[in-house]
């Protein structure tokens, strides 16, 4: 297995630190909104566990494709990466929406976690610009 | 009666393919970034750190698009039929 870069693991742990963050935030709102039950937490680890996955494959994706000397060949093996993550994606939504034992709603939100992560990156990033 | 439920699991499943469409984008998109940033790594390779911070957060965001289209075929797959059958119940009175 290849090693992992430092920027991709410390972006990984950025991802999974808010992932965490906004899951516990939504099962505050479940259970304030009286909709919580074992479900939604299952759910909701389902779905923040393949965000994360998905992000870290991501990176590790990047990592070797920026590492690869043909453009040609880093270009179709990034979209081949991003089927694979698309189909792993619509099969953790699939299984929520088909078990009983996840609650749907609580599986998709946190699929969206890291996307809020990034929007909110600005906002705590201070590094001095040049 | 079930003619109509049929036009309405099938006109579900189209949009749902039709709403996947969506998952080309940033196949497309993200291969496009990959490709320039190798180029701006072979010109560049003391930025490789900060060129792969960028990207990765750029691909994510891209990625979103994707992300946004399934959501709406898995509800439109799973959750829109039997919601929409009901209504159609309701509306019949059956």
């Amino acid at each position: 297995m290849a090693k992992i870069n430092q920027t991709v693991r410390r972006e990984t742990l950025y991802i999974a630190a808010w992932t965490l963050v906004l899951s516990l935030l939504m099962e505050a709102v479940f259970l304030i909104g009286g909709w919580w039950d074992y479900t939604v937490l299952l759910g909701n680890l389902l779905s923040a566990v393949v965000a994360v996955g998905n992000f870290l494959l991501l990176g590790l994706t990047v990592q070797k494709a920026t590492g690869m000397d043909e453009e040609k060949r880093s270009k179709s093996f990034m979209q081949l990466s991003m089927m694979g993550r698309l189909a792993l994606m619509f099969g953790a939504a699939a299984l929520g929406a088909l078990l009983p034992c996840f609650n749907i709603w609580a599986t998709l939100i946190p699929l969206f976690s890291p996307r809020i992560a990034i929007f909110a990156r600005p906002l705590f990033d201070r590094k001095p610009k040049d | 009666m079930e003619l109509a439920i049929g036009i309405i699991l099938g006109c579900c499943a189209l949009g749902a393919g039709l709403a996947m469409i969506a998952g080309i984008g940033p196949g497309i998109g993200e291969g496009h970034a990959v490709a320039k940033a190798c180029e701006a790594i072979g010109r560049q390779p003391e930025c490789k750190g900060d060129v792969t911070t960028t990207m990765l957060m750029g691909c994510a965001v891209a990625e979103t698009t994707g992300l946004y289209a399934l959501v709406i075929a898995i509800l439109l797959i799973f959750v829109a039929p039997g919601q929409l059958v009901d209504i159609l119940k309701t509306a019949l009175g059956q």
